[in-house]
């Protein structure tokens, strides 16, 4: 579709008209067919039973495999381990961990991994993703909570888990050798919400402070469309428009790809689509 | 740090057209703008060939074009252009009109042979009717002249069966079979017209 194809001339208003009664039938934004609705805790069950289900795919040799920083594939789990300890400690009301480093905070529950069975340290995080799943599931998912430097609802934290469980279980893929895994389009979708819901914050982290909109499109499950606002005051509609595919948005929010290695499809300044995917990729707590 | 060019394709999606298509199922409006300014014409065109009524075919670019946004996984991108999908959907819709109203003036007609006296048509009905009497003039020229003669004498002279049969100078059920065999092969014609018109 490159050119207007040729046919008789339209009347003014049916643009107006047509579009109008478009949008009546279907709000803009929403993807068709909507994913199933799931709540946070359930989107983090489901995530944890995937990195559960992919440890028991492991060989005794992929456990020593290099897989995130300094960690292998073992320390990475306990590392993970420490996480689920800390928010635990957070839903406890401990206000240390409100401000703790998520890699600091956890760095003795992924060296205790050291010399350890395998089978015991994926059986500690097991029970560790266990307890934390029984006591998110009567809390007040809207209450807000504090920890690794984060201040947000425990819904919202509770997607930010299901997130990183995703990007370590396929961290350890990628060092066992295993195929990638993509998230079922329900999780996929909170997941998308919740970084394009953080993308003003990342971009007034990375220094953008020019009024900019921007129309996001994320295409396939998990996707949807979104008008944000960056800067202040409030800019005109649409400066510009980016289209990805919301898996690809979702593993450049983890810092596993690169604005460059995403396919994607601007309208409008380019440097400034550059610059607010850059930030994007910021998000990452790895 | 470098983008692809401006308009590379997103990863997992093909052509511009699969572009549009996973950008309607994502919910972008500006998308389906976009596919209006570039497509409605044509859509427009088909519709008003096969009805010659311009309000008419406003109502089936209107319906062609809300049924692709409420459901954009009706369009498949592998099977060919948006173009054509949206095309042929607007020659459906238009084709179904003129059906619908060929019933409701066979209906019509049944109902003033057994209710004498009954009103006439609104003007309303009036429009509608001649809307579908566009349409079919041009698939009327393809049939026999017997069977031409009297579907022009009912429907467009606006007869009785029994009158278009005196008119005509054969027996009323031979009037009435006759426009019955027309009527069947109009509907044959108008869908041979569907499938080969460009």
């Amino acid at each position: 579709m490159t050119a207007a194809a040729s046919g008789p001339a339209l009347p003014v208003d049916l643009r107006e008209r047509v579009l109008a009664a478009s949008l009546r039938a279907r709000a803009a934004g929403r993807p068709e067919p909507p994913a199933p609705e799931i709540s946070p805790d359930e989107a983090f069950s489901r995530a944890a039973d995937a990195f559960y289900g992919m440890l028991r795919l492991l060989q005794g040799e992929h456990w020593k495999r290099p897989a995130l920083r300094d960690l292998d594939v073992q320390g990475l789990v306990g590392h993970l381990t420490g996480v689920e300890e800390d928010v635990q400690r957070c839903l406890a009301g401990d206000p240390e961990v409100a401000a703790a480093g998520h890699v600091e905070s956890t760095q003795s529950a992924a060296e205790r991994q050291a010399g350890r069975p395998p089978a015991r340290t994926r059986a500690e995080w097991r029970r560790a993703a266990d307890r934390t799943v029984d006591l998110v599931r009567a809390a007040d998912l809207g209450a807000e909570v504090a920890v690794h430097g984060m201040r947000i609802p425990l819904g919202l934290l509770l997607i930010v888990r299901a997130f990183e469980l995703w990007v370590h279980e396929n961290d350890i893929r990628a060092a066992a050798g295993l195929p990638p895994s993509a998230p079922d389009a329900s999780t996929l979708t909170l997941m998308t919400g919740a970084a394009v819901r953080l993308v003003p914050y990342a971009a007034a982290q990375a220094g953008l402070s020019e009024p900019t909109s921007v129309h996001l499109v994320l295409t396939g499950p998990g996707g949807g469309t979104w008008d944000i606002t960056l800067g202040q005051p409030p800019p005109p509609p649409a400066a510009i428009a980016i289209v990805t595919d919301a898996l690809g948005f979702c593993r450049l929010a983890a810092n596993r790809t690169t604005p460059a290695g995403l396919g994607v499809h601007i309208t409008g300044d380019q440097n400034r689509a550059t610059a607010v995917l850059a930030a994007v990729a910021t998000l990452a707590l790895d | 740090m470098p983008l692809a060019p401006s308009h590379a394709s997103v990863r997992g999606v093909g052509g511009s057209d699969a572009l549009l298509a996973a950008r309607l199922t994502a919910g972008d409006d500006l998308a389906l703008g976009e596919i209006f300014d570039h497509l409605a014409p044509a859509v427009y065109g088909a519709a008003l060939r096969v009805l010659g009524n311009e309000a008419a075919a406003q109502d089936v670019v209107q319906d062609v074009f809300v049924e692709l946004w409420s459901r954009p996984g009706q369009y498949d991108p592998a099977i060919g252009t948006l173009h054509a999908y949206l095309v042929v959907l607007a020659r459906h819709r238009a084709v179904d009109l003129v059906r619908s109203e060929l019933r409701r003036v066979a209906r019509q007609e049944r109902s003033h042979r057994l209710v004498p006296g009954q009103s006439p048509p609104s003007p309303c009905e009036e429009v509608m009717a001649s809307q579908a009497a566009t349409a079919v003039r041009a698939a009327l020229r393809l049939l026999p002249d017997n069977q031409r003669v009297i579907v022009e004498l009912a429907y467009f002279g606006g007869l009785t069966c029994r009158e278009a049969a005196k008119a005509a100078g054969i027996p009323e059920g031979t009037a009435k079979s006759r426009l019955r065999l027309a009527l069947a092969k109009l509907e044959t014609m108008l869908d041979r017209e569907l499938l080969e018109s460009p």
